[in-house]
């Protein structure tokens, strides 16, 4: 082709079709969210049935995404993987499968093995099945179908437990107060490991049973006791709602669902009155840890006020987060700071059903006048877009965002959000009562100076 | 050309001529008999290579390793500075790429990275519909909305299990959609399942570079050196080869980390192809040298000094820069040999018996031919090493390798954590030199440190290459002797990841499937 041929027969950019392709979405698929929620159950082994690059994969982008976090002892390229090729695609890869789990439970520490299959088997159609109920007599297995294009880590996390729930749980007796957490995807949600924890310590202080599944040791019997908890508690808009359904269906567990991980007093009290009128624990528990816990949090708080009010008070602020991540940053920063929201891109792409709960989140529990512009978007390069020209001092968003934050859009950036290349992440969180103090020295430590 | 005189003796490098009218490159199974298991002496190795022996056998227990797509390219084609990158596949296997607009942004400009630049890359984000109906269509408008997005000025397209096997016509839509944008769209065909190895990954991209990119020279550009440089060389080893070629009056052609698109396009007005790593520079040099009659050289890299002054004296010969390279190499060893002597002599203390410190590294083949003569150089022992994979493109070298620093045990797999968790708890060496993809060998009782840093770090103390490479490198495997504090702890307190049994029998390649 010549430059002039080429030259003539290009029509303008104008003209070309539209495209549903996209930049750098801020997840990955169902294979990755399924193996992060394996890899966050410790002593459950992930095996995978895919090609060879799947988990090295996802420990470049979901792990090392999710806040810089190793893979750990049987994350990342301690995985079994069956490493799928070619003469698997034509011949099948059963025997390969078989092969591997059998040696995979031989030689790996494990309570639990958790069969994760991509694309591969998916298209070539393996009787996976068929292999998997040759094992379930000898140790505790799952299989779950988490082909990379039958959804993103959002659904793979469903994709988990869902399998889980048909093929292991077993009705228990159920436990009084016993409460299990849905709704925070291990390393695609950033603050996972820290969050858990702070929820865990929260609900023991009004008595309850908490069941946080990931990161406990005995992740077995954690699992294995899903069903004989009194509610379920889901801490996203849409994330584990359909796990959270599945239960109700199958073993009559309730479920009450926040909008997020709650972040600081406002939305922590908020948290534990709802919780404790559910379980019917006596409203006086309830007030008296409330009373406790927001005098220490805004006493605590004083510590700020200069800062935040000779420097940067009542600033305008935008948020690029999932819409877990969104709502509660943005309810902290606008109704515990006082400052003011531009625009919220929220990224995990929700169901439609969905989107009208997130808006009214955002819109109607804001105690300030000043509502944000709400994008939902998934495509990086519009979401850059969308950040030009506004009034934001501050973005809470991603590492794909901070490095182009100041120089492009004048704002501070702070990553609260997939994916996370710029901060290791262990135990951070931003919930409960501590959470919001912790978020105000992080973004305020970017601009402190001599007073 | 010593990797070119021992290649006429080989019979088994099968595909030494590259074929552009192909739409991609064959694996390197099929072009250099490669593997991806073997254990045993160095010297049975390269024998059974000989007698062409060597078979692709199957494990009972494999890990996940990597594939053709995911381990280099998704992190690597992304960084070419005025391209754009296309997954046609489902949004997981891009999912390695997110870090693409921060990669580099460590390097100080001060140091040379240009302040302003942006790289782009999109997914097709391939769904259920798609694999049922095909998704063509899909990637033909993902192309024009690149063109129209980023105005690049080439648009590479990589392909993954799912575009493969749902027989995605690439080349169709390329044919189709090439007349009407300006970007040269380039096609990868870099399904994970189409070889176990991943170094068919390097081959499949060069040949999309060969075919599409290259220009037929308007001119010769004598002092120019093609320099092909893998992400396990960073910045501060950019630098370095950079000060010794100018110090001669030549320039270095840095492809293709964080290249221009004009730079991949001039690589066939070059002087010559220089290698940092024989393997990954193969098939782009006899590409270039076939087609546009630029010369190259495998062998050696300039790591250490002794090959760092054999590499330039190549590149010398190359350029008719034979007496400046002399001079050169005087000059610098002024500088640099009596360093080395104050390293060589502060390792023949460690152990204070007269034993040589044991190193044992896992590396890709390249690496290895670079590496242990290196280790030798610096007065360290090399009983056993790691390597990825093997094939016979580095055969003679290896046998050269072999003369040199003597007969070493070799376990070829592809960061198989079990296996080399194995062999480094049977062998013990003082210095473990590992990478995240070891899980967790790392934990003992002796030394252990990382094998290489990254490109985005600029700090010289993480440099390899050249005569400063040399210098940092050798005094940061001394810096890492001086305490095991995290690798000890770390093995006290953590659970292992495999059962007590695999570490007290004695085959790291237990689950070799025998029968092959």
């Amino acid at each position: 082709m010549t430059k002039a041929v080429q030259a003539k027969a290009a029509p303008s950019v104008a003209e070309f079709p539209a495209s549903d392709a996209l930049e750098a979405p801020r997840y990955s698929c169902a294979l990755a969210g399924a193996y992060s929620t394996a890899v966050g159950l410790y002593g459950t082994v992930p095996i995978l049935h895919s090609g060879a690059g799947c988990g090295i994969g996802q420990l470049f982008g979901q792990f090392y995404g999710g806040g810089q976090n190793a893979g750990g002892p049987v994350g990342g390229t301690s995985t079994p993987c069956s490493s799928l090729i070619e003469e698997h695609v034509i011949f099948g890869g059963e025997k390969k499968l078989r092969n591997l789990v059998e040696s995979s439970i031989e030689l790996m520490n494990g309570q639990f093995f958790a069969i994760i299959s991509g694309c591969i088997p998916s298209l070539i159609g393996d009787d996976i099945e068929s292999v998997v109920k040759e094992f379930r007599e000898k140790v505790p297995i799952i299989s779950v179908k988490a082909a990379g294009f039958s959804g993103n880590s959002y659904q793979g996390y469903e994709a988990f437990f869902e399998s889980l729930i048909d093929q292991f749980l077993t009705p228990q007796t159920k436990v009084k107060w016993q409460v299990n957490i849905f709704g925070i995807v291990p390393y695609q949600h950033l603050f996972w490991k820290g969050d858990l924890d702070v929820i865990r310590e929260l609900l023991e202080s009004i008595g309850l049973k908490p069941n946080i599944i990931f990161t406990r040791f005995d992740s077995l019997e954690a699992l294995k006791s899903i069903p004989a908890a009194e509610y379920n508690i889901v801490l996203s808009p849409w994330v584990g709602h359909g796990t959270a359904e599945k239960l109700k269906e199958k073993f009559k567990t309730p479920f009450i669902a926040f909008p997020g991980v709650p972040i600081g007093p406002k939305q922590t009290s908020e948290f534990l009155r709802v919780v404790g009128k559910k379980l019917k624990v006596s409203s006086k528990t309830i007030e008296k840890i409330i009373t406790e816990r927001e005098q220490r949090a805004y006493r605590f708080n004083e510590y700020l006020g200069d800062i935040l009010t000779l420097v940067r008070p009542h600033a305008y602020f935008s948020v690029v987060a999932d819409s877990s991540t969104a709502i509660s940053i943005t309810k902290f920063l606008a109704n515990e700071l006082g400052y003011l929201p531009e625009i919220v891109q929220v990224t995990d792409d929700p169901p439609e059903d969905k989107r009208d709960l997130i808006q009214k989140e955002l819109l109607e529990t804001l105690e300030t006048p000043v509502k944000p512009e709400i994008v939902f978007e998934v495509d990086s390069y519009r979401i850059r877009e969308n950040l030009k020209n506004r009034n934001s001092l501050f973005l809470f968003a991603s590492s794909l965002e901070s490095p182009i934050a100041l120089s492009e859009f004048g704002a501070i950036p702070l990553t609260v959000a997939f994916p996370s290349f710029d901060r290791l992440i262990l135990e951070h969180t931003y919930a409960g009562y501590k959470g919001g103090l912790t978020l105000s020295e992080d973004f305020m430590s970017k601009f402190a100076g001599p007073l | 050309m010593e990797s070119k005189m021992t290649e006429k003796n080989i019979p088994h490098i099968i595909d030494s001529k590259i074929n552009l009218d192909e739409a991609t490159c064959p694996n390197r199974e099929q072009r250099a008999n490669g593997i991806n298991v073997w254990y045993g002496k160095a010297s049975d190795l390269v024998q059974e290579a000989k007698d062409g022996a060597l078979k692709r056998q199957e494990r009972k227990f494999q890990q996940t390793s990597g594939c053709v797509l995911n381990f280099y390219l998704t992190v690597r084609v992304g960084t070419i500075r005025d391209a754009a990158v296309i997954y046609h596949a489902p949004v997981g296997c891009s999912s390695s790429a997110l870090g693409y607009r921060e990669l580099y942004r460590g390097v100080p400009v001060e140091l040379g990275r240009p302040a302003e630049y942006d790289l782009h890359w999109m997914t097709t984000n391939l769904r259920e519909n798609d694999v049922v109906y095909g998704a063509t269509e899909k990637l033909k408008n993902a192309v024009f909305e690149a063109q129209r997005r980023y105005n690049p000025k080439a648009i590479f397209i990589m392909t993954s299990c799912t575009s493969g096997i749902i027989g995605e016509d690439i080349e169709g839509v390329v044919a189709e959609v090439q007349p009407k944008i300006k970007a040269k769209i380039v096609p990868v065909h870099c399904e994970g399942s189409r070889s176990r190895l991943v170094q068919t990954g390097y081959d499949s991209f060069w040949h999309g570079v060969l075919k599409y990119l290259v220009r037929k020279p308007t001119k010769k550009q004598k002092d120019l050196v093609n320099v092909a440089s893998m992400l396990s060389y960073t910045w501060q080893d950019r630098l370095e080869i950079k000060r010794l070629l100018e110090k001669v009056g030549l320039r270095v052609n840095f492809v293709p980390e964080f290249a221009t698109v004009e730079q991949l396009e001039q690589l066939s007005e070059a002087a010559v192809t220089a290698p940092l790593c024989p393997t990954y520079t193969d098939y782009l040099s006899r590409g270039l040298e076939q087609e546009y009659g630029v010369p190259y050289f495998l062998y050696p890299s300039p790591m250490g000094i002794a090959n760092t002054d054999a590499w330039l004296r190549e590149i010398g010969k190359y350029t008719g820069k034979s007496k400046e390279i002399e001079k050169l190499i005087e000059d610098e060893h002024k500088v640099w040999i009596p360093k080395l002597k104050a390293i060589q002599d502060e390792f023949a203390k460690v152990k204070g018996d007269g034993k040589k410190v044991e190193v044992l590294g896992a590396l890709g083949q390249g690496r290895l031919l670079a590496q242990l003569p290196y280790f030798d150089e610096l007065g360290l022992k090399s009983s056993a090493a790691m390597c990825q994979d093997f094939d016979n493109l580095i055969l003679g070298d290896l046998e050269n390798l072999i003369k040199n620093v003597g007969d070493f045990d070799i376990l070829v797999n592809t960061f198989q954590a079990a296996e080399q968790s194995h062999i480094t708890r049977k062998l013990d060496p003082d210095i473990a030199l590992t990478c995240p993809f070891q899980g967790g060998a790392f934990k003992r009782e002796k030394g252990m440190t990382r094998i290489h840093a990254l490109r985005g770090d600029p700090d010289p103390w993480s440099r390899q290459s050249g005569y400063a490479g040399a210098i940092a490198f050798g005094n940061f495997l001394l810096q890492s002797l001086k305490s095991n504090a995290f690798q000890r702890t770390m093995l006290e307190k953590t659970e292992n990841s495999y059962k007590d049994w695999w570490y007290r029998q004695p085959d790291p390649l237990h689950y070799l499937v025998k029968e092959g």
